[in-house]
């Protein structure tokens, strides 16, 4: 064990834990100034995940309760570990090496996975109506990503995300494979939601409907767990967004050199504002200009529109390269 | 997919926040002790909207001008209004009010000497921040004496069904 | 575990919406029982928010129980004390000055305008749109200002008075009034465009809550809720009073906006929407043609006491409240100065009826919708309370009384006091 793994056994999924709440913090933040509130302060979600960390934890009656206590651990440690998969700009995953692209898609399902089980297991009408609902979703939105996933692969010749983030894939293709990326990024654009059950596709957490659904028993620690979890996926989903299509570096854009710590700080610090930027764009915007889907429009839009946009631009794509 | 409701957000967002700041921006951290520093002058909150003129908060009381006629308590709809048949006045309990101003429209008052026509006993003020933690405390009961006078042996809180 | 999913999957379970729960902003309680998602069997059961108000209101003088109907409801808070006033002035025969009919007029109005705005809100919400009823709650702000100014309160006016009405409409109020018509003309521009155009909300509410007029006629709903079935009822166009009568009010329905009818949820938001413009139609003739004269019949209020006590007659008071019709009936009998009978129907009385109808074969994510779409009231709703003992046997007043008794004795001895 060197120096570097215990770095990033414990440094990393704190590093995880901080950014993934501060960015919902400010998502927070400007979510509700767009609705013209003035809204919690930035620091807000740290202070709830202090606040649940010290209430009680109940585990209803008729619960599966070893499933239910062991499923916000597995849902929390499966974003952590998709955050390791990720290159931070020009830094390099910590996990480089030991998987790819496919591994990340298991690991995104891993969480939906757990929050599901968790419902079930919960014994409550309402978490299991959430579960349901959950399953059908993940099933909806899995084959659009996993097309995605399949257009880098073929442009790449290679799962490896180290690779991609590389070289940006805008340079690779030409004006045909231009369209064919913008319809895969337009079709993982509106993944984004589903994956982190933010609006419109909050469908297995709907409020006014199931009470919250999934989560409607969880309290106390497990359900900071899965706040946690929520906000590290958030954080690196959009960071792999971030990471297959805006891999620019700040070096490369602005055509500027810096010397070796200084560029690692300042590449850092780019990729972060770009996450930030994304962020605002595909998770905070989208979540605050629309309502709820119901479940069985969400999955035709998924296995209509999403899919054709995402298979034509998969073949444009495979145009270009074959 | 833009939407119109995309575009309003957007708009609002670079509009100002439409929340009133009041009584401050953030939660504190401890409510009490916030509270505290205020009442001892070391802090500002920031002030409430205005009322309008008209605007009907808590009862004033002027016992000098009261002809102890108890029309008020034949219109209270909420039994706020307590004959104390000692002094012919009346005490008023804050917390039962519900502020309908009737008592005010039906007090006739009383012609001090000197003044051309009878000035009501009872009128509204602008004070609407009543909140309190003892329901019978000083704030929330207007009396015509200062307390201790006139409880006598009267509890107020034996008198309230 | 797999074997274990697929067959909860297909299980039935049952839902339960109350009496507490977020869908609700009051206690009901809808049983439903689901399939997957489809609702299969359905209950609504009431009498959660009973208060006995009406016996309340018989043991007090007429001014007070007025007050006391005010806070029958908390959003209509004008409409019980409207019909009230009809129902007395019809049964002592006291006529209202012009110009206090005028008035009344107006804050009924304004007090639509509040409550159809606040629906819509409660309506976003409901499909979690909440960035929207942000934003329509800020749009309300301005008739609760205008309403703060011309009345004293947001909320609870505390402005009908047997014979007339309390405060005046001064120069000052009509300038705000003015401003507010100007804002809410804009505003229902604006509403139009981000309800009835968004994709969301019209895959949500339209076909949802489908009320056909057949239905609606059987089940007697009144209201926005039947007019978005294409029924013409309005009270204000039927039976008109006060301003009203001076005004040719149309029902506003969806076959004269749109050429169709629905009766969906969608058509209800039309309706709604709508009807904010009408309101602000009627507001502005009213202030333009607002009359000279006194405010009160009886401006003395121990005098209106005592014309009371000596009256003997009875009357019914029928108000087109923002949910509905709201129908006070009040008897006087000529010995007390206050109604020896008063009843309430309100509006949601009847409205919660076609719950049951609609929700059957509904899906859970339309709950919400059906709950909210007819607007509930159901503070006003509850008006007789049954207790049943274990046998199903329904309980009278003395029972209940000895039961209450008892137990209190029996908290206090286990608490020693
Ligand atoms: S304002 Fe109304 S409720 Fe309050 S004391 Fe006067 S009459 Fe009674
Ligand atoms: S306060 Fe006014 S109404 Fe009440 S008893 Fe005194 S004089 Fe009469």
């Amino acid at each position: 064990m060197t120096l570097a793994t215990i770095f990033y056994a414990i440094g990393f999924p704190l590093l995880g834990i901080i950014l993934g709440l501060l960015y919902k913090g400010i998502d927070r933040k400007i979510s509700a100034r767009m609705t013209s509130r003035i809204g919690p302060p930035i620091r807000q979600p740290f202070w709830d995940v202090g606040k649940l960390l010290i209430k009680e934890t109940v585990v209803p009656e008729n619960a599966v309760a070893w499933i239910f206590n062991v499923m916000p651990i597995v849902a929390l440690a499966s974003s952590m570990t998709l955050l390791l998969y990720i290159p931070f700009g020009i830094i390099k995953a910590p996990l480089e090496g030991y998987g790819d692209l496919v591994v990340i898609l298991y690991l995104l399902t891993l969480q939906a996975l757990a929050m599901a089980i968790g419902g079930f297991s919960a014994g409550s009408p309402f978490a299991s109506v959430g579960a349901q609902r959950e399953m059908i979703l993940m099933m909806s939105y899995e084959m659009p990503l996993a097309i995605v996933i399949t257009g880098f692969a073929l442009i790449y010749k290679s799962f490896s995300l180290s690779t991609i983030a590389l070289t940006p894939v805008w340079t690779l293709v030409g004006p045909v494979g231009w369209i064919g990326l913008l319809l895969l990024l337009a079709a993982l654009l509106i993944v984004t939601p589903a994956e982190l059950a933010k609006l419109p596709f909050d469908i297995a957490e709907a409020e006014t409907e199931i009470a919250e659904g999934l989560l409607s028993e969880y309290s106390g620690r497990n359900l900071a767990l899965f706040y946690l979890s929520d906000a590290v996926r958030s954080f690196a989903m959009v960071a792999l967004e971030v990471a297959l299509f805006f891999p620019f570096t700040f070096s490369q854009g602005f055509g500027l050199q810096f010397s070796e710590p200084v560029s690692y700080i300042i590449e850092g610090l780019w990729f972060l504002a770009k996450v930030l930027i994304l962020y605002i764009l595909a998770v905070t915007l989208v979540r605050t200009s629309f309502a709820r889907f119901r479940i069985e429009q969400a999955s035709r839009l998924f296995w209509t529109y999403v899919n054709i946009m995402a298979l034509l631009g998969l073949i444009l794509v495979a145009l270009e390269v074959m | 997919m833009p939407t119109k409701a995309m575009f309003l957000m957007i708009r609002q967002l670079l509009q100002r926040p439409f929340t009133n700041p009041f009584p401050v921006k953030y939660a504190p951290k401890n409510v009490t002790k916030t509270i505290e520093k205020v009442k001892l002058g070391q802090m500002s909150i920031n002030n409430p909207i205005p009322v309008p003129d008209g605007f009907r908060g808590k009862l004033k009381y002027d016992p000098e001008r009261c002809i102890g006629c108890r029309l008020c308590i034949t219109v209270c709809p909420a039994n706020a209004m307590e004959w104390i048949p000692e002094v012919r006045k009346i005490r008023h309990y804050v917390t039962r009010c519900m502020f309908c101003g009737l008592c005010v429209d039906v007090c006739p008052g009383k012609k001090l000497p000197g003044e051309t026509a009878p000035v009501k006993a009872l009128s509204m003020s602008k004070e609407f921040l009543l909140a309190d933690y003892d329901k019978y405390s000083d704030n929330l009961i207007v009396e015509p004496t200062s307390k201790e006078q006139s409880l006598n042996n009267q509890e107020p809180s034996s008198d309230q069904k | 575990m797999a074997n274990d999913k697929v067959s909860k999957i297909s299980k039935r379970y049952e839902i339960p919406i109350g009496p507490i729960h977020p869908a609700l902003k009051e206690p009901i309680r809808v049983e439903a029982e689901v399939k997957g998602e489809k609702v299969v069997k359905v209950d609504v059961k009431r009498g959660f928010a009973h208060r006995g108000i009406e016996y309340m209101g018989m043991k007090r003088n007429a001014i007070q129980t007025l007050y006391l109907s005010e806070r029958i409801c908390g959003i209509c808070s004008i409409s019980h004390p409207y019909a009230f006033v009809l129902a007395s002035e019809k049964a002592l025969g006291i006529e209202p000055p012009p110009r206090a009919q005028y008035i009344r007029t107006i804050i009924a109005e304004l007090e639509r305008i509040h409550s159809h705005i606040l629906w819509l809100g409660v309506v976003a919400h409901e499909i979690g749109f909440d960035p929207i009823l942000f934003w329509t709650w800020k749009l309300r702000e301005k008739v609760l200002d205008v309403l703060e100014a011309i009345t004293g309160n947001r909320i609870n006016y505390a402005m009908y008075m047997i014979g007339g009405v309390r405060r005046d409409i001064k120069e000052s109020h009509i300038l705000a009034l003015r401003d507010m018509i100007d804002y809410y003309r804009k505003a229902a521009d604006q509403m139009k465009d981000i309800f009835l155009s968004d994709p969301i909300y019209k895959a949500r509410t339209k076909d949802v809550a489908k009320l056909s007029q057949d239905l609606a006629l059987k089940l007697n709903i009144v209201g926005p809720t039947a007019r978005a079935a294409g029924l013409r009822v309005d009270i204000r166009q039927d039976i008109p009073y006060d301003a009203y009568a001076d005004i040719d009010v149309r029902a506003v329905v969806p076959q004269d906006i749109m050429g169709e009818v629905n009766g969906d949820a969608y058509d209800a938001t039309l309706v709604r929407i709508y009807e904010i413009e009408q309101s602000l139609d009627i507001i502005e003739y009213c202030i333009n043609n607002m009359p000279e004269g006194k405010l009160l019949a009886i401006p003395n209020y121990v005098a209106l006491l005592t014309t009371i006590r000596k009256t003997q007659g009875e009357g019914i008071g029928a108000h087109e409240a923002p949910r509905g019709e709201v129908i006070h009936y009040v008897k006087y009998d000529g010995t007390r100065d206050g109604p020896v009978v008063w009843k309430v129907i309100a509006p949601s009385y009847n409205n919660i009826n076609c719950w049951g109808p609609l929700l059957l074969g509904a899906e859970v994510a339309d709950i919400p919708v059906v709950i909210a779409f007819i607007d509930p009231c159901l503070c006003c709703n509850d008006r007789i309370a049954f207790v049943k003992d274990e046998n199903g046997r329904v309980l009278d007043y003395f029972e209940i009384h000895n039961m209450s008794v008892n137990k209190t004795m029996k908290i206090k001895r286990m608490l020693g006091v």
